[in-house]
This record gives C-alpha cells, structure tokens and sequence, in this order.
C-alpha cells in the first residue's frame, strides 16, 4: 500500500471549539497519509476528537469552530494537489461527494423520509451537475447490486420502508455515486444489529476492491477496525497517539492507550478471559493534563509523561507512537497478545 | 386600616415602608459585615430598603429571606459540610446541628439565588427585559409619590383659541393634556397598576388551572384524560375573544378579579393540552420509569419528577398569557364592554377614540403615550422570557 | 436447589397498535435462582427488553405466569406487595436519560431511602448515601453528591443509577444494555463492580444486550438465554452456549461477530444465511420463526410445528430446534432446482 500514492495528507491539524470557559482542544495537531484503495481507521472513545477530525475533513464543522493550524492536502486524479482549507466555496461544492463522500450514521433521520430514494440521488446528481436522469439511474442501481440491495425495489421505496441495515446501505451507495477518492464513515456499525452489521462490512468490503477508493471510518469498535483496516490509528484528547499497519496495532502496540483498548475488550473466540479496564475518565478539553495528555490513566506513566508531551515517532515501518515508555509497552503487548516481535 | 395598612402592603412607598425596609435591611447587612463580605451586605441591605418600601412587610420579610441567604452562602463553604468532604468513610462524623443545618439549607437557597441572578443578567435581552419590568414595577409604585393624580377635569387650562382642551407635550406636562385638560404623565404612572394585576392575575389563574388539569389527564390517562381532553376541545372550538365579549358585556363586574376569572376559564384550554402532551412524554422518560420501579409514588412523581422539568415550559408559558390577557383587558376596556375605571391605560385609549382625539393632532400624545406604555410593558415581558428560560434550565446548574 | 427467585412459566406478551396486535413474546420459560447471572441477547425486536420488564414488574403479561418467591406476583398485597416492588430493580442504557437532571446525586439517592424508611436520622441518611457510592466506586463520594447528572461522566452516570437500584437491597437487578452507552473501556470495570456486588450483596443479575463478546464475558459463571423474534432458542451455561452453540441463529450470530483480532477475524467462517430479510413480529413464519432464514431448514418439519426448548442429543444445553431435539441432527439445506429464477 505504501507504494501507492497518497491521495490525502493531513498535517499538524488543530480544530478548537469556542466555549464559555476558553477554546476547547477538540484535535490537536494531527498528523497522517491516506494512500489509494487504503482503509484507515480512526479509533477512540468519547471526546477524542475522531468526530471532528471527520467534519474537519470536508470542511463541515459547526459556526463555533476555529482551525488554528494545520492543512490537509488533496491530491485529485490528475496528480494536482490543493489545500481543503483554503478552497473556496465553488470549488469546496465540487470537492464534496465528487472527490471525497461522507456516510452518516443510519439513523432514520439522515434520510428525507418525504423524498423516495430515487429523488435522493436524482437531487444529489443534479446538485453537482449530473442532469442526465438515466445515467443516474443506470449507475444508481449498479451500486445497489453491488451493496446487495434489490435494486428496483429500494431505488423507488420511501425510507420509512427500509430497514435500518438496508439505510445503511444506500448511504453507501449514495455516497459512492459520483466516484468519489475518499469515502468517510462515520461509525457505520455502530447502531445495528450483529447480522446486519455482518451485511454491511462484506459489503464495503467487497467494493472497496471493485471500485478501488481509499475509506477514512472512525469508530470506538476495534474489532470493526480488525476486519476492515490496512491502517489503524487511535486517538486520546484530540490526538492521534499511534497509528500503523493493523497487525503491528493489534499484535504489537507500543502506545499504552492502545494497549489498554485491546485489554478491555472481550472476545468471543477466546474462553474465560481476563480483563482490564482504563481506570479515570476523558480529560477536559479545555484545560488538558500537562504533558502526556494521557498520563494520569496510565500504569506506564513515570515522571517526565506529566512534564513533557512526547512526540509522534517512528517506532516500525509506517509504525509511529507518541509514548516515552513504547518499549515498556510493546514489551508487555507481546505478553497480552501472545505475538511474536 | 390602622396596624395592617401601615405594616401589610399598605406600607409600600410610604416612609412606614421605607422604616421597615431598614430594620429588615439590619440583619443581612449585620451578617455580612461581621463575615467580613461587604458587598454582598451592602446589596442585601439595598434590596431589603427596597423591598420594604415597595411592598411594606410581606417585601421585607422575603427580601430578608433571600439577602441573608446570600450573605450565609458567601461565608458558608460546601467543604465545611462532612457530605461533600474528600475524607474516607469511617473517618467521617454525619452528624450535624439543628444550626448548622439551618444554616446549610440558608446557604443552599443563597445559593441558587446567586446562580439564578447571574443566569438573568447573562441573557442580555433577558437582562434589559427585566429591567424594563422593574422600572414599570418602580413606576408604579413609587410613581404615586412624585406625581400627583389629575382626576377632575381642568377647563382652565385650556389655550387661548384652541378648540378643545387637548394639548402636546410642554415643559408643565410633558406629555401633554387630555380631553379634560389633565396631565397625561399622571395618567400614565397611574394607569398601570389596575391593568398589570389583572392580567397577571389572569395569567396565574389560567396557569395554575392548566397545568394541575393537564398533569392529571397526562399522569393518570385513561377515562380521566378523556373527560378532560373533551372538556378542553369543548371550550377550544368556542371562539374566546367573542365570548368574552358577550359574557363581559353581559355580566357587571365590581371587581377586576372577575374578569380575571372569566379569562382563566376561557384560556386555560390551550396551555393544559401543552401541558399534557409534555407530561405524556416525559411519563416514559427513563427516570420516571425508575421512580415507578422504586415505588416513589404518584406525589413525588408529580411533583418532583416531572413538574420540576417543565417549570421552565410553564413559566415562559405564563408570561404570554399575561400578555394575552393584557391584550385581551385592553381589548373589552377599547370596546367599551367593560365598566370604566380610570386611571388605566386602555380607558384611555377608549376615551381617545371616544373623544375624537384621533382627529386632533394635540391629541397625538394622549393617545400614543398608553399604546406606547402597553407595548413596551409587553416588549419586556418577552424579552425578560429568555433570561427566565436560562434560570430555569436544570442543565445550567452547578453543584459545588 | 433452593427455590427459585423469579419464574416466568409459558409467558406471553402481545401490544396493540392501532387494531393489531403485535406478539412480542411467545411462550417465555424461565427460571431465575438467588444470585445467578443471567443473559439475554438478541438483536432488536427480539424481545428481551420486554422480558427484562417483565421480570421486574415494570410490564405485566399477556398470558402465563410470573411468580416471585414461588408465589404468582398477583398474589402479593400490602407490605408483602411492596417489598416485591422493591427486590426487582432494573438499570435502564442510556446514563443520560436515566437521571432526572434537575436533582443532586444525593437528592436522588435519597429519595428512595427517605420513602421506604430505610433508614432512621439525617445523619444515617448521608452515611448511607455515602457507603452506596463507595460500593458502586464513586470516591470520594463528597465529591459527587451535590453534582447535577450533566457534571458527570456516562460511566459515572451509570454508576449512579446502580447505587439508587441498590438503596431499596433489591434481590435482583435487571440491566438493560446498562453498557452499551458507555466507553468501550470503562465498560469492563462497571461490569466487575457488577460481578462484585452479585458476591457481597447476595443480588441476581440479569443482563441484557446484544454483544454477544460482553454476554460471554459477563456471564461467563452464569448463563445465557438468546432470543428471537419473541421466543426462547438457546438456553443454557455459557461456556457450552458459546463454545458449543446448538441453534443455528447462535451460530449464525457467532459466526458473524467480529473479533478484535485481525487473523482471527479475516479468516473465520462464516455462516451464510438464506435470506437477509427479517420477518416483522406482524408477520412471524409459521412453525420456526427462523425457518425462512435457516441454512439447515428441513421442509415439512420446521415449518409445520413451533419447536419446544429442549434437550437435544450431543448438547449439554437446551435449544429449540426440531432437527436437534427430535431429529438426526442439522443438514444443509439444498434448495429444489425449480426454485431457481426463471
């Protein structure tokens, strides 16, 4: 993968909210490369800052938000690159859904539920200068085959006629209309059933090698993230603090935040299991713990985490921690996971 | 007369009032200074003056109430109270004293006095609304101190060559004379007090009416609903201002209280179906299921549960129906289906149709000065909704 | 075997929309001893919250029993009624709905003790107030009692609404999806103080969700109950269910999970069924509910009779499969040529 070419760089981005009590740090200078037909995700719990990293990226973010710092560079088809930052709103309106998409959750009420969906996507095209209704169409149910959805019947159904997993699925599809690079997924399997979400991943799955995008999805389910990601990062704070190939992040973790994720969760395929959960609670955003924003949770912490905030490092190939103890960690991983270095 | 009228509300804006005012006014001001808080004793020791000027004992009383609570929730810190210290729990005593409970309950109230007072002032419509409301407040209850009521009619004053006795504004009456050649000012700072209590009256009839019958049909459904519910959509489909209308006109009343009556039975449809449809989704909320399971009963349901998290609803809902009674009062005075009371605002509109004052341009004044006074009167009640929304939000609370 | 705590013997319960009426459950058994752990999963609409409420009392049922003690809960009056109220106490999923906003912790905790008089003085009141926030692992509990539910955190919240299910020393404690809102890595730690107060407060536990990977952990000494479509297919220990799982909907579900485990999970099998669509509770498939859906559907079989919970050869646990329990064991199911599109 890493000889692809990169399709996106995000780098030193900042995006802070204005509250009563000061700026909140919702990111702070988050750094990554999305590469062609790559799958990243973003993993973190409550306030982490993954949500707004996602509305940062198409430039979605509500009024009471300011960027500080930070760009994110779009490389498009022809090898151009641009700064999603500073593009203006003409340009920002083709960017969205033609270049990079986004998937909201399948809530019943991210669909119109007085528009069929066929008017949708009718609208959708029209919007970016597709007026051909046929063509629309034609590719419309192309895409519902491919989601395995039955195409006639959910392109002239109303929401209200499907089911939460089939919602779900024309997102997808409507997402996938205009061929974009990126697609964002925002928790795709978070609020359905075990079987429908079953659905749902072969389904990205399997298009994301016919159609060859590149997929950014954040969500606090790591085994999501263990079936579909070439890429895993995780995020604390606002920060991304490791990020790397998935089996380095599953089998050899050097961050004591991604340690403790895969220490807390129960697996079905393994038998009677001990577990460890994260003592403490998410930091204010607004007035952080010095140092290592994480450093108050940690059973690594030593004295230099509270005094100074380690840097993002390498620490394998495409592999990089911001932790002062990454071998303390990797080392005890190793023990957990039973990998071999 | 005697004792009450010089202690009760008959005190207000009289040097009785003033006099007690100042004695209420001791005790926080004693207390604060003694704990070493200044300011707050000096502003509790204004508001207690005030409050004993503006409504004679029963001002005082509650001002002393308040104030000192304030004061005690400055002296009082929430650590000195065993409950939310950081010790373990054996080393912690409980118990506590009927005083230091007492005073723990005072700060507690001070307390939320503070926080309500700082949500009021950070809505700056909201601020300027209930600015706007004290002032009619201090008007008219202060007004009758510095301003004489012109009642009888003054053919004296009537200019050399001018066909009535309408006259505008000038330096003796700024805002002019009216039909009898009385002073307008007088009228104005006069004319309210009948016509805001009325409509308040009207305003917490229609409340208290609407929201006991629509917690009722919301909590208990069933046949109680429905007799409710067919009750409401009964009194609904009747149009109300005609109605008034005819039973006002109908009717003699000899006490305002009445009309405020009529109004409540009239009104009161509209806001006990809001309050219902509230009640209904609140029932299912979480936190009402788990009262049911600990079986805390339809009491503490009703009333600790459910009503506390639409005060904030019913309050603002009352200010527009004070307004809409305002409008409703004004309307029948206008129309002349209500017996004539002077001085009141909407009289005087009555009187400036009557008159003929819209065609005198002299006449401008008497006439513009009460739909000024109404419209603003209602211009503040709106504006003071917003900060009463942000007081009575539960999610701007802050514990210590 | 000391007598069970809870029953729901052959437990029916049906809702009407408009002129309908929805079954929601059909023939529920079960059995629910002092201090065990029991789980229910399912996917939604499967019924297990309507079962949770039912076991508290919240609901009552259509048709069937439910008995409390071994007596039927319609039986009980007065003070024995009361204290029946009291031993079923549930914990609702969502920690920002479950607390009424505008009362301190303290204030909520305390109303339950000041109603049912359990305890004596002011004093006793607050040491209470505090020992049940100690128990639940808010410390220091000075710290928390006079915050509004909007100061804390879900994890804490939840916490909460255990302590104030424990002022009235409930007997059993339905949780419903009591995890499912809070971070993934605080889940574990609400799930050990629920293990913990199961042993010191002698409380039964029934837990609701539908993760299957939490169930297992949680009720890994317990059992596990999994429904569908309003009916019972699996029940039994844990470590068989999961280990061994008997109803192909189990399996199916299994099979589907995703592991936190990249080579575990890109290379597990995985069960494919015949159709994606599920049967709305207006229109359940005759016979087994899951029939239309099963790879080892047996025609004539499955779809003829509603197959009993039961014993099946092979298993240690019961299910409600007729090919298990009464037949040769399960088979694939080929479909006949002529089925194909034309």
């Amino acid at each position: 993968m890493s000889h692809n070419k990169v399709v996106l760089s995000v780098q030193d981005l900042s995006v802070n909210y204005l509250t009563q009590r000061g700026p909140l740090k919702a990111v702070s200078h988050a750094s990554f490369d999305l590469h062609k037909g790559e799958t990243l995700a973003l993993m973190g719990e409550s306030g982490c800052g993954k949500s707004t990293l996602n509305l940062a990226l198409m430039r979605l973010l509500p009024g009471n938000a300011r960027v500080p710092s930070g760009q994110i560079i779009y490389t498009r088809r022809d090898g151009s690159t641009v700064d999603v930052l500073k593009m203006g709103q003409d340009h920002l309106r083709r960017f969205r859904w033609s270049e990079c998409s986004m998937v909201f959750q399948a809530a019943l009420n991210s669909l119109n539920p007085v528009l069929r969906v066929r008017d949708m996507f009718y609208d959708t095209a029209r919007a970016h200068g597709e007026h051909n209704q046929h063509k629309v169409r034609r590719r419309a149910l192309d895409l519902f085959r491919k989601v395995r959805l039955d195409p006639e019947r959910v392109f002239n159904a109303y929401p209200h006629e499907l089911s939460g997993g089939m919602r779900q699925r024309v997102l997808i599809a409507l997402a996938l209309l205009l061929d974009p690079q990126i697609v964002i997924l925002d928790e795709p399997t978070t609020a359905v059933d075990i079987l429908t979400q079953r659905t749902i991943i072969d389904v990205l799955l399997s298009i994301k090698d016919e159609l060859n995008f590149s997929i950014i999805f954040i969500s606090h389910d790591l085994s999501v993230a263990a079936e579909m990601a070439d890429t895993v990062g995780t995020m604390y704070a606002g920060e991304i603090v490791e990020i790397g190939p998935v089996n380095d992040m599953f089998y050899r973790p050097r961050h004591a935040y991604t340690l403790g994720l895969l220490e807390a969760i129960p697996r079905l395929s393994a038998g009677a299991e001990e577990l460890t959960s994260i003592p403490g609670s998410p930091p204010d955003l607004v007035e952080p713990p010095s140092g290592c924003k994480f450093h108050v949770r940690c059973p690594f912490a030593t004295d230099i985490c509270a005094q100074e905030a380690p840097p993002l490092e390498a620490v394998g190939e495409r592999h990089s921690a911001a932790c002062w103890h990454a071998d303390r960690v990797h080392a005890k991983a190793l023990e957990f996971t039973g990998a071999e270095s | 007369m005697g004792i009450d009228h010089a202690i009760g509300f008959g005190a207000a804006a009289t040097p009785t009032g003033l006099i007690i005012g100042i004695v209420c006014g001791l005790i926080p001001l004693g207390l604060g200074l003694r704990k070493g808080f200044v300011r707050p004793a000096l502003l509790g020791f204004a508001a207690c003056v005030f409050g004993g000027a503006a409504a004679g004992i029963w001002g005082g009383l509650l001002m002393i109430v308040l104030t000192t609570a304030v004061v005690i929730s400055y002296a009082y810190v929430d650590r000195q109270d065993p409950f939310t210290s950081r010790a373990s729990l054996d080393q912690v005593n409980f118990e506590e004293t009927r005083s230091d409970f007492f005073i723990r309950r005072m700060a507690a109230l001070g307390r939320t006095t503070r926080s309500a007072t700082h949500a009021l002032v950070r809505n700056k419509a909201g601020f300027l609304g209930f600015l706007g409301l004290l002032f009619f407040f201090v008007m008219t209850v202060f007004g009758p101190l510095f301003i004489e009521y012109d009642g009888e009619s003054h053919m004296e004053r009537r200019r050399p060559g001018a066909s009535s006795l309408y006259q505008g504004p000038s330096r003796e009456f700024p805002l002019g004379l009216d039909w009898a050649g009385r002073d307008v000012l007088s009228h104005v700072v006069y004319g309210g007090k009948n016509l805001i209590l009325v409509s308040a009256e009207a305003g917490l009839l229609t409340t208290i009416v609407a929201v006991a019958l629509g917690s009722l049909a919301g909590l208990l459904g069933g046949v109680v609903d429905q007799l409710l519910s067919a009750l409401s959509n009964f009194i609904l489909t009747v149009p109300s201002f005609p109605l008034l209308l005819v039973l006002a006109s109908v009717i003699t009343f000899d006490n305002m209280t009445y009309l405020a009556l009529l109004f409540a039975g009239l009104y009161w449809p509209t806001l006990m179906r809001a309050v219902r449809a509230q009640v209904f989704s609140l029932r299912e909320r979480d936190y009402v299921q788990a009262a049911m399971a600990l079986d805390l009963g339809m009491f503490h349901i009703i009333f600790r549960e459910v009503l506390p998290n639409m005060i904030s609803y019913i309050v603002v809902n009352m200010i527009f129906t004070i307004r809409s009674a305002m409008y409703n009062l004004v309307g029948l005075v206008f129309l002349g289906m209500v017996p004539i009371q002077e001085p009141d605002w909407g009289v005087m509109i009555y009187f400036g149709r009557a008159k003929g004052a819209i065609f005198n341009p002299q006449a401008a004044s008497m006439l513009i000065s009460p739909i000024i006074a109404i419209a603003l009167f209602q211009l503040f009640l709106v504006l003071f909704t917003r900060s009463l929304e942000e007081i009575f939000n539960p999610r701007l609370r802050q514990g210590l | 075997m000391s007598q069970p705590l809870v029953e729901l013997r052959h437990v029916d319960r049906s809702f009407k929309q408009g002129r309908v009426m929805i079954p929601v459950l059909k023939d529920i058994n079960l059995t629910i001893a002092p201090n065990e752990i029991v789980c229910l999963v399912g996917e939604s609409g499967c019924g297990k919250t309507t079962t949770g409420k039912i076991i508290v009392g919240l609901l009552g049922q259509s048709a069937g029993d439910v008995l409390y003690q071994g007596r039927p809960v319609g039986d009980y009056r007065g003070k024995e009624r009361a204290a029946y109220r009291r031993a079923l106490q549930i914990v609702h999923q969502d920690p920002f709905a479950s607390l009424n906003s505008a009362h301190t912790i303290g204030q909520i905790l305390s109303y339950p003790l000041k109603r049912h008089k359990m305890v004596a003085s002011r004093a006793e009141l607050r040491r209470r107030i505090w020992e049940l926030l100690t128990l639940v692992d808010l410390t220091p509990p000075g710290d928390v009692v006079n915050k509004y539910p909007h100061q804390l955190s879900g994890g804490q919240r939840q916490r909460v609404s255990i302590a104030r299910a424990l002022t009235v020393e409930p007997k059993l404690i339905v949780a419903d999806e009591a995890v499912s809102m809070v971070d993934v890595s605080i889940r574990v730690s609400l799930l050990k103080m629920l293990h913990r107060l199961r042993d010191q407060l002698n409380v039964a536990i029934v837990f609701i969700t539908h993760d299957l990977a939490l169930a297992k952990y949680f009720a890994w000494e317990g059992r596990i109950g999994v429904m569908y479509l309003g009916r019972m297919v699996e029940l039994g220990p844990t470590p068989e269910v999961i280990g061994n799982p008997a109803h192909p909907y189990t399996r199916a579900l299994i099979s589907a999970i995703p592991e936190a485990d990249p080579e575990v999970t890109r290379h597990k099998q995985r069960m494919v069924l015949r159709s994606e669509d599920i049967p709305s509770l207006t229109e359940i498939p005759p016979g087994c509910a899951f029939h239309p859906r099963c790879p080892f559907y047996v025609p004539g079989v499955c779809d003829a009779r509603v197959p009993p919970l039961g014993q099946a050869p092979g298993f240690r646990h019961d299910v409600a499969c007729l090919p298990l329990t009464h037949g040769d064991g399960l088979r694939e199911y080929r479909a006949p040529v002529s089925e194909e599109p034309g």
